[in-house]
């Protein structure tokens, strides 16, 4: 199966990893992202971070907490572009539109964590959107790296 | 990298050191410690952050919950330490408007005693 868009000569596949749908296996998926771009350890931290939010979302309300699905997660790195894409076997679910934008600036009463995993995400990302193929949930995140 | 958490009381203010990576996996052996932080009013704590390489919203919401419980029973959180990675994930979340940080653990720890 075809997973990548815009395959071009200067876009490089730099991950290509499989993890069961367990959140303990959150760490040592951190450690190989780390791993496949060492230039860039801020943006592995904000890459780890929105694959944890989207893959616990994806556990949680797609998978009904099952632990025993494959979820895969690709990176690569073009010139000016990180691409992370996370594919699941998953029913329909797009964390975009399901997900309530959280009030950021309530006081610490009035304050609910819902909806921060995804408002994370989209700040963190300049661009995230998911798509359903017949068979699972593409998620496609991209983040522009500055020359 | 796992996480682990250490909590120490000097001088009347409770120490929380967090240490590693706070995520979905991690964040529930925290959760009754954090839970049993504040009691009474004047209660006084110090999260010690300078230690933790990664928090996600499982570790956020803990945060928030201590937020919470200290306005609740009248008592001072101060968060300190922060790396600029985790405090970048803060403000994003809209954390830095409504909880009191410092630089340094020694600022905190001023700031406590004040």
């Amino acid at each position: 199966m075809q997973i990548h868009t815009s395959e071009g000569p200067d876009k490089v596949l730099l991950l290509d990893y499989t993890m069961p749908s367990q959140a303990v296996m959150f760490g040592n998926l951190a450690v190989s992202v780390e791993d496949a771009i060492p230039d860039l350890p801020d943006i592995a931290f904000s890459a780890n971070l929105c694959l944890e939010e989207l893959i616990t979302n994806t556990i949680q309300y797609g998978l009904a907490n099952a632990p025993d699905h494959a979820i895969r997660i690709y990176i690569s790195r073009s010139p000016d572009c990180l691409e992370i894409v996370v594919r699941d076997d998953a029913p329909p679910f797009d964390p975009f539109n399901s997900v309530p934008t959280p009030d950021i600036h309530a006081g610490v009463d009035e304050r609910d964590i819902g909806g921060l995993g995804v408002h994370l995400v989209r700040t963190l990302m300049d661009e995230a959107w998911a798509t359903y193929d017949g068979t699972g949930n593409l998620i496609t995140l991209k983040k522009t790296l500055k020359q | 990298m796992s996480f682990e958490f250490h909590l120490n009381t000097a001088d009347g203010i409770q120490h929380l050191t967090l240490v590693g990576r706070l995520d979905s996996a991690t964040f529930i052996t925290l959760e009754k410690t954090i839970n049993g932080l504040f009691n009474s009013a004047g209660d006084r704590v110090l999260i010690d952050f300078s230690a933790l390489i990664y928090i996600s919203s499982a570790g956020l919401r803990l945060i928030l919950v201590a937020a919470k419980r200290a306005r609740q029973v009248g008592g001072r959180l101060i968060l300190c330490g922060l790396s600029p990675s985790v405090r970048d994930i803060f403000e994003i979340s809209g954390f830095l408007k409504i909880m009191e940080t410092a630089d340094s653990k020694a600022d905190a720890e001023r700031a406590l005693q004040a």
